[in-house]
């Protein structure tokens, strides 16, 4: 069997050559960053927000899913890899893993809310999110550190955290390419397309779609614990804050849902635009972020590759 | 030989509504069944209720013998039944190929590029083969139509069921559908063909169920229909 497609379609040499060219230089790049002494701790949450993004995409664009309350598996990936660290002693290395399973047990959990749609799913699974946190607050405080949070101790190590960071994210991308142009992705876009249809069709639906709720669970769930790696402290405040489920959703519907570049470009901009605001208008940073995403959302309803895919349909069979 | 499909004392309610009365038909390979009736009498919801979309309040379907009565739709499917939907459910942001690819995606014994050559096949037969690759929400309703039918055929399933394939469609295109309905039956598929237009049915049926009310009122071949009083009552009085 090749490792690549028989490429008899001059559209799928385009589209691959694009994804090695855009994947390559991305890697090239952030492999390059503590190197060449920029800015660590910026260009690790860049990474982070693109996997979010990324991951949030395989269950809004692909799926048709709207989780409002996806923080909950990035904050119980963070808990599991503080807990584990700190009082089991675990090596960080072998508590992050430990991360993705804990998002996919809460995926499973979550799954029976897989059969609602549209608004309804949505805030089923932001008051799920709420009741992790309650859960995880009202544990003993000897587990989890109660309000102060955890305090991993001497284990922070900032430049093999991003390079842990950087892994997670080619992982996440690299899966969702592959999903994108398997038959599992093509079975998950008809579902949200129709889902009676694909039904109908043959597609067997529930089990589909938790395919996909198991990959959008489980990326979100290692950047928790990576972050929680990265900072050294986890508290249940940060780690279940409705704000990453935002700006999650905004960097993906900035860049552009359904495609595998929309949620990388739209990170790229937002947290570039963010970091740039925060730095001239400390006080006003949330305001004008918040004024920048009504004007996004007013301007470009289908975010930044959405848009120009729009005006071109003909380069969709191109764009990863 | 047991009939290629096969419905017994089939009954469907909605809340106080009989939609479906005790119906049973049976269609053999190869035969066109008509299935007429006006707005309302039960025809699309008989349909919903074999590929299990509905679960039949009494009665059971049959796929060659096989009782399926009640099972998922996604596994009646695989029993070797298609169908068209009356108001066309396309997969709207997908390309014309993927909408063909989805009834065949769990093919493991075909590899992706045969499945493309096979779609591209279809599409070239239903003459959108220069639309390929977009949107199936790009498409006219006749085209779409005509992309249900290509999407129906391509796991090639030996019952297919079409819920009025000539509602709003131009007259040149009825012709041209019409032409691969023939196609169909005469490739040996059992086709559930369901009309409220007398003319078409009439045309390509070799027998014709009339429901009213979700009852059968009538059954026979095409001449014996044509000059039934019950069926014209029904379609005069309605
Ligand atoms: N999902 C449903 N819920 C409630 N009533 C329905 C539903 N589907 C069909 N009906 C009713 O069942 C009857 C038969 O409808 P239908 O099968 O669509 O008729 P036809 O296809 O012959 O025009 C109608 O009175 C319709 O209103
Ligand atoms: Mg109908």
């Amino acid at each position: 069997m090749p490792i690549l497609p028989r490429l008899r379609d001059p559209a799928d040499r385009i589209y691959y050559t694009l994804v090695v060219a855009i994947g390559g230089a991305l890697m090239i790049y952030f492999a390059l960053v503590p190197v060449l002494g920029l800015n660590v701790a910026f260009h690790f949450y860049l990474m982070l927000w693109i996997t979010m993004a990324s991951a949030f995409n395989v269950s809004s664009g692909f799926s048709g899913y709207l989780p409002f309350g996806y923080v909950a598996f990035y904050g119980v990936g963070a808990f599991t890899t503080a807990i584990l660290v700190k009082k089991a002693a675990f090596p960080v290395f072998l508590a992050l893993p430990f991360s993705g399973v804990a998002g996919l047990v809460l995926a499973l959990l979550f799954a029976p809310t897989l059969r609602l749609s549209g608004i309804y799913f949505g805030i089923v699974s932001l008051a799920l999110a709420g009741i992790c946190r309650l859960v995880i607050t009202n544990m003993p405080e000897e587990i989890t550190g109660g309000s102060f949070g955890l305090q991993l101790g001497s284990r922070a190590h900032p430049v093999q955290a991003f390079y842990v960071m950087m892994a997670v994210m080619v992982a996440a991308l690299a899966v969702i390419l592959w999903l994108s142009r398997s038959r599992l992705g093509k079975a998950l876009r008809a579902t949200r397309d129709d889902a009676e249809a694909a039904e109908m069709m043959g597609i067997n639906v529930p089990r589909v779609r938790l395919y996909g709720w198991l990959v959008a669970a489980f990326f979100p769930a290692l950047c928790g614990g990576v972050e929680a790696w990265y900072t050294n402290v986890v508290d249940t405040e940060t780690a279940f804050n409705t704000l990453t489920t935002a700006k999650t959703v905004i960097y993906a519907v900035a860049g552009g849902l359904g495609t595998i570049t929309g949620p990388i470009i739209g990170s790229v901009v937002m947290v570039w635009l963010d970091e740039l605001i925060w730095r001239q208008f400390p006080l006003l940073n949330l305001l004008i972020l918040g004024l920048a995403t009504i004007a996004l959302v007013l301007f470009l309803p289908r975010g930044i590759v959405g848009t120009i895919l729009r005006r071109k349909p003909q380069w969709r069979r191109y764009v990863p | 030989m047991s009939a290629a499909i096969e419905t017994r004392g089939l009954t469907k309610r909605f809340g106080g509504l009989v939609a479906l009365d005790s119906v049973g038909l049976q269609a053999a390979s190869g035969e066109t069944l008509g299935i007429i009736g006006v707005n309302g009498a039960g025809k699309t919801t008989l349909m919903n209720c074999i590929c299990g979309l509905y679960r039949p309040d009494g009665g059971d379907v049959f796929i060659a013998g096989e009782r399926v009565t009640g099972q998922p739709p996604h596994v009646v499917a695989h029993k070797g039944i298609g169908r068209t939907f009356q108001v066309p459910r396309v997969f709207r942001k997908m390309s014309l190929i993927d909408n063909l690819l989805v009834p065949v995606l769990d093919r493991r014994a075909s590899s992706d590029a045969e499945l493309t050559e096979r779609a591209e096949e279809m599409l070239a037969r239903m003459q959108l083969i220069g639309l390929r690759h977009n949107y199936a929400e790009e498409l006219s309703g006749g085209q779409q139509k005509l992309l249900e039918m290509a999407r129906m055929l391509m796991p090639d399933p030996p019952i297919v069921m079409l819920d009025e394939p000539f509602a709003g469609v131009h007259p040149v295109l009825c012709k041209f559908m019409i032409e691969r309905i023939e196609e169909m039956s005469g490739a040996g598929k059992a086709v559930l063909l369901i009309s409220h237009d007398l003319t078409s049915i009439y045309r390509l049926s070799s027998r014709v169920v009339a429901l009213n009310q979700g009852k059968i009122i009538a059954e026979g071949g095409v001449a014996d229909i044509r000059g039934n009083p019950a069926v014209i009552e029904a379609y005069l009085g309605a």
